[in-house]
């Protein structure tokens, strides 16, 4: 069990991480995710011992490191795959995989689970960076490390490869039954592989829950701005019961229980129906992703309020065009967030 | 103190140096030195390779000579005397001719130019004011200096030191020296001409066994004072000037007879123009202040009639040099094949 | 059939030029009589043991320094590098010579402070000075390929279980093995080629030797000793030629954070190399200079000193592109490029000498600051060669071509990317030829412009009849101008990046 608590890092009088407490279970993946700058390769860093932390403390089983007493890398028996990759350029596959092992087992093990059997010869330079990266896992697992850290182990690579080794390191990880930390900035990585999401902003966690909460009950702005797309529509709040100018839901109480709300709207939260009797809106942009389309909708002006831009996905089979007149219309049953309007 | 005076002299007097003098008159045979007041000024364009500098007096006394001649526009190049000397050569089978005077402090360095034929011949009455035994047909002996024993007085009393070179061979005290010092070299080489190949042999494996090398010579005379050997083998002009900057220093002058020991060798200067301008300059040099101040700054010891050696120094006529030509001095090959057979270069 | 890189032609004519001096060797020692001798044999083994010798210390004191300087996280670090930089700016003779009087028994410290100290002498005394001040030739090849090196690679290993130590040695090393090899090659021949350190610590090395000779009016036996010595170089630049280095992806560099007593530790270790090479003679100077006066020194020979190694700078860094270029262009190219590092291994003396010769084949540039310059150029031109080629060997090509493909010429391409991103590394290379130039004497006195006095020719002056007082003003001037030589070539270095920013 991975405990960190009141974790702050700084560089010289700059701080980057503010007051981090953490805890992982026995295989848990958590994501971090955040926008750049945030300081979230900064925790891995102080988390593998690369960086001298300010103040708090990481434990785990046998040994804790604090401000004062600082356990180098090498005694922490972490496991950490690069962004880089970090193979070692003058050893071949075999060689970096068996960095330190005596008994190569678990090295051949994880060469054949991760397919790089035909390539256990070869240097570094010749693998495909999708390659290089399933080397980088096997090396980092075949070590048996307590816990692994990942510092955006897919950003350096095409995006085809993304999809698919998001899963095989997720499985990866799994079999291996070891608790990770996961880097990214990449929303759809952050909420798709991991057990738990951590969202970071200015070197302070915003939010830290299962994906499925932090995208449906953000605690905050920030965080359903960097979860997906998000709009807001202003309402008000009787009861658990929002009302807006296209249509009311029920409204989540997290947050606020004031009665002016900004209720987050995400883009499937809203039926689009084009030349409609009500039109309400006209479509700014219309962007093809293939089964759907996500259309861009100003709502027509009214007084007093500052111009709304909504985010709606539609099948692909409705082919709006921009300049459409449209009508927009809340069409969900699940209770959306509110926050509080200032 | 000294050293503003002999400016002042050089530079001061210009009523008489105004007076056109008939140089050929002076050709008497002994000569007492001139003094600059009665030379005749210097003009014109005249270009001196210096074989080293000696820490700037020499240096002062060309500045007062320009400082004297409005008109002389010297030009000086500095460098190792060897390497002029290796230069004055090549130029000279290049067809260039670039100097005019070759001022060197070793006579090796004369002896090859002089050999190569470029040294020009040089009026009787400029040879005539040198002391006799230093006077040669191409070149002029500036000033000279006498090969000496320093020797640490903490640990020896002047007694002790053989005033036999060649005894030293067999005694027991521990000698400094510096076998790749010019200056040494040139000595050794009087030793093989005059006691000959053999006892040289021998008496450099015999010291060999009890000396410490140097770089230099100056380090020898350090050595000595910091009581690191007992005695050295050095010019006497280090022992001086050490003295000079640090009058209680633990080292004074022992000095040999009648050998290659107690050598007085010169520095000396070629002309390489057959001009008066070049002789003239020469006159300078031999002049009644330059010699003095040469003897009372830089411990040399004069080569003209009238002016003191320096006082710490006993007088040239007292000392007993060997008599031997400067010049087969330049003869070094052989001196330093003998040496390295020995093993001590 | 493959054209010929269009820099190899001027990379010929240069690696020629700079090979001419050295035939005149040749005809020098036509009529020497002795070829070798037995004698030749112990200084032969002195001459190994120095440069053996003073590879190990250069190595052992110019890679953990630029480790230290490069990628842990210090207090002023910019500072610290200067001062590990600058016996750079010191001419190792002057610290020979200060040591050596301020060291052992009856010398400035003990008559001073009272403290007895060993004196340093001999092989060992030898090997310590040129050590002293040809590692930061080391420091500053090794820095360079530390500074792109990917870090993330000894992070790698350190969260694989390997000590820092054991990672630095396993992971770091043997990819900068090249890089230790290029300054390893400048310690080398720099004490094949000194003087005055073995001349003044008395150690019978082929440079004395061939001093000797020379000044027993032996030039031809001298030549013949020079061609000797010019085999053992030929065998050091093939021995650095073999060691092969690889070419990697530049990555952020590694940022270490000791703790404070570590990092007290750490520094305190570097001081006794900095007193020694830098404080301890500055200090006797002063001593010196207090003592003894200043003397009838002129400014202008500061002037000179800086004119003429400012111009040897500038044409050695012009002529270095084309060579730099041609030596990462092909095999034949880099055997050009190696041709012009025997300049610096042969002593000044020599190639003074055998410049006399060359410049007198045309006596519009005899004596003259024209050829002084070339003279400068000629010794000094590999320093300027590898630290052009060393930036030019990073630059990624695909630069080139990206701006070939969006209509420039190549003219203007050279012009446009390589020249700037180049840059930094041609001005390192300036700075290190002004440096050497600075303290540069033998070929200084014997072809420079008659009446053309420099701080090193009137140290040397005033330094030989045995005023040392007066050697103190040209000697704190020459180290001081030196240092601005010297700050130029580190702010040249570039960015000493931390990995602080996220991606």
């Amino acid at each position: 069990m991975l405990t960190v608590t009141d974790l702050s890092v700084k560089y010289g009088n700059t701080p980057v991480v503010n007051n981090i407490n953490l805890a992982l279970g026995d295989d848990e993946i958590l994501m971090l995710v955040g926008p750049t700058g945030c300081g979230k390769t900064t925790i891995l860093q102080a988390l593998a011992g690369l960086v001298p932390i300010s103040s708090g403390s990481i434990e785990l089983g046998h040994w804790q490191a604090t401000a004062d007493k600082n356990v180098p890398p090498e005694k922490r028996n972490v496991g950490m795959v690069f962004q880089d990759f970090a193979l070692f350029p003058h050893l071949t596959v075999q060689q970096n995989v068996c960095f330190r092992l005596k008994n190569t087992a678990m090295a051949d093990y994880w060469i054949e689970l991760l397919r790089l059997d035909n390539f256990r010869d070869a240097k570094p330079d010749r693998l495909s960076g999708g390659q290089k990266q399933r080397v980088a896992l096997a090396r980092t697992l075949a070590h048996e490390p307590d816990f692994v850290l990942l510092d955006e182990p897919l950003s350096n690579l095409d995006a085809a490869f993304k999809d698919s080794l998001r899963w095989e390191i997720r499985q990866a990880l799994k079999a291996a039954g070891v608790p990770a930390i996961w880097v990214t900035h990449d929303q759809d990585e952050a909420l798709s592989v991991g057990d738990r999401v951590g969202v970071l902003n200015k070197g302070v966690i915003a939010q830290l829950d299962t994906p499925e909460k932090c995208f449906s009950e953000p605690t905050s702005r920030f965080v359903a701005r960097f979860l997906g797309d998000a709009s807001f529509m202003p309402g008000q709040r009787k009861q658990n019961i929002v009302s807006t100018r296209i249509g009311q839901a029920p409204g989540n109480t997290t947050d606020t229980r004031a009665e002016h709300v900004d209720l987050l709207l995400r883009p499937d939260d809203i039926a689009l129906t084009v030349n409609g009797e009500h039109c309400n809106g006209s479509v700014d942009w219309v962007r093809f992703e293939g089964g759907t389309r996500l259309c861009a909708v100003t709502l027509d002006p009214i007084e007093n309020e500052s111009p709304i831009q909504l985010k709606i996905r539609v099948s692909h089979e409705n082919a709006v065009q921009p300049n459409e007149r449209v009508q927009l219309q809340i069409d969900t049953t699940h209770p959306l967030a509110t926050f509080a309007r200032t | 103190m000294q050293r503003r005076a002999f400016l002042q002299s050089l530079a001061g007097v210009g009523l008489l140096a105004a007076l056109p003098l008939s140089i050929h008159r002076s050709m008497a045979q002994t000569v007492q030195a001139m003094s600059v007041e009665q030379l005749p000024p210097l003009k014109g364009d005249l270009t001196l390779y210096l074989g080293r500098g000696e820490g700037g007096l020499y240096e002062n006394v060309l500045n007062a000579i320009t400082k004297r001649n409005p008109g002389l526009n010297l030009q000086i190049r500095r460098g190792a005397s060897a390497a002029l000397a290796n230069t004055l050569v090549a130029e000279a089978q290049a067809g260039v001719k670039r100097a005019d005077l070759f001022w060197a402090v070793d006579t090796g360095s004369i002896g090859m130019v002089t050999d190569a034929g470029l040294a020009k011949p040089l009026p009787k009455d400029l040879i005539g004011q040198l002391t006799p035994g230093f006077q040669y047909p191409q070149w002029v002996p500036v000033t000279g200096r006498v090969r000496t024993l320093p020797f640490n007085t903490q640990k020896l009393q002047a007694n002790q030191i053989p005033d036999d070179i060649m005894a030293l061979a067999d005694s027991d005290l521990s000698i400094g020296w510096a076998p790749a010092y010019a200056s040494f070299q040139s000595f050794v080489t009087a030793m093989r001409i005059l006691e000959g190949e053999k006892a040289t042999t021998n008496w450099l494996r015999g010291v060999s066994r009890h000396a410490k090398s140097y770089a230099g010579e100056l380090g020898v005379v350090m050595g000595v004072e910091r009581g690191e050997v007992d005695v050295g083998l050095a010019n006497h002009y280090y022992t001086l000037r050490l003295k000079a900057g640090k009058p209680n220093a633990d080292v004074d002058l022992a000095f040999t007879k009648n050998d290659a020991g107690c050598l007085v060798n010169a520095s000396g200067i070629i002309s390489l123009s057959d001009t008066d301008l070049t002789t003239n300059f020469m006159r300078y040099l031999l002049s009644h202040e330059v010699q003095s101040y040469l003897a009372s700054e830089a411990y040399e010891i004069p080569l003209v009639d009238g002016v003191a050696a320096p006082s710490a120094l006993p007088a040239l006529a007292d000392l007993s040099p060997p008599e031997i030509d400067l010049r087969k001095l330049a003869d070094m090959r052989p001196t330093l094949k003998l040496m390295r057979e020995v093993g001590v270069l | 059939m493959r054209r010929l890189p269009k820099s190899y032609p001027f990379a010929f004519l240069i690696a020629a030029l700079a090979i001419l001096p050295l035939s005149v060797l040749f005809v020098l020692a036509g009529d020497s009589a002795e070829f070798f001798d037995t004698h030749n044999l112990r200084v032969l083994g002195n001459t190994l043991a120095l440069v053996t010798l003073t590879i190990v210390g250069a190595t052992l004191l110019g890679v953990p320094l630029a480790i230290l300087t490069t990628y842990v996280h210090l207090p002023w670090r910019k500072l610290w590098l200067i001062l590990l930089a600058a016996p750079l700016a010191m001419p190792s003779y002057i610290g020979a010579f200060t040591l050596y009087f301020a060291l052992g028994p009856g010398g400035e410290i003990e008559s001073l402070l009272g403290i007895p100290t060993p004196s340093i002498e001999g092989l060992w005394g030898s090997a310590l000075v040129m050590s002293l001040y040809t590692y930061p030739f080391v420091m500053m090849t090794t820095r360079a390929s530390l500074l792109s090196l990917d870090g993330s690679l000894i992070n790698a290993a350190r969260t694989l279980g390997m000590s820092l130590p054991a990672s630095l040695l396993h992971v770091v090393l043997p990819r900068v093995l090249r890089s230790i090899a290029a300054g390893a090659l400048l310690a080398a021949l720099y004490a094949l080629s000194d003087f005055g350190t073995p001349a003044i610590l008395r150690l019978d090395t082929f440079t004395r030797v061939i001093f000797v000779e020379y000044n027993a009016f032996g030039l031809s036996q001298a030549a013949m000793l020079s061609i000797q010595l010019l085999v053992i170089v030929g065998l050091v630049l093939f021995v650095e030629s073999t060691i092969k280095g690889n070419t990697e992806r530049p990555g952020r560099p590694l940022c270490l954070w000791p703790a404070r007593w570590q990092k007290v530790l750490m520094l305190g270790a570097t001081l006794p190399i900095i007193i020694l090479a830098i404080v301890l003679p500055l200090a006797i100077f002063v001593v010196w200079l207090i003592r003894e006066g200043v003397g009838n020194f002129d400014i202008s020979y500061a002037w000179n000193s800086a004119y003429a190694s400012l111009l040897a700078a500038l044409a050695a860094v012009i002529l270095a592109v084309p060579v730099a270029h041609a030596a990462i262009s092909g095999k034949a190219g880099r055997l050009m490029e190696r041709v012009t590092y025997f300049g610096f291994g042969v002593p000044g003396i020599v190639m003074g000498t055998a410049l006399v010769y060359v410049g007198l084949q045309l006596p519009v540039l005899y004596q003259t600051l024209g050829l002084l310059v070339i003279a400068y150029v000629l010794r000094f031109l590999p320093l300027a060669v590898g630290s052009v080629r060393t930036t030019a060997e990073r630059l990624d090509p695909s630069l080139v071509k990206a701006a070939r493909v969006l209509g420039a010429s190549p003219r203007e391409a050279f012009r446009r990317i390589t020249l700037p991103l180049t840059y930094r590394g041609m001005v390192a290379g300036a700075a290190l030829v002004f440096l050497e130039a600075m303290r540069e004497l033998p070929a200084t006195l014997m072809l420079g412009p008659t009446g053309f006095e420099t701080l090193a020719t009137y140290m040397w002056r005033v330094y030989e009849a045995g005023y040392f007082g007066m050697a103190a003003i040209p000697g704190l001037l020459l180290v001081l101008l030196s240092g601005l030589g010297l700050a130029i070539m580190l702010t040249g270095e570039g960015r000493s990046g931390y990995a602080m920013k996220e991606e």
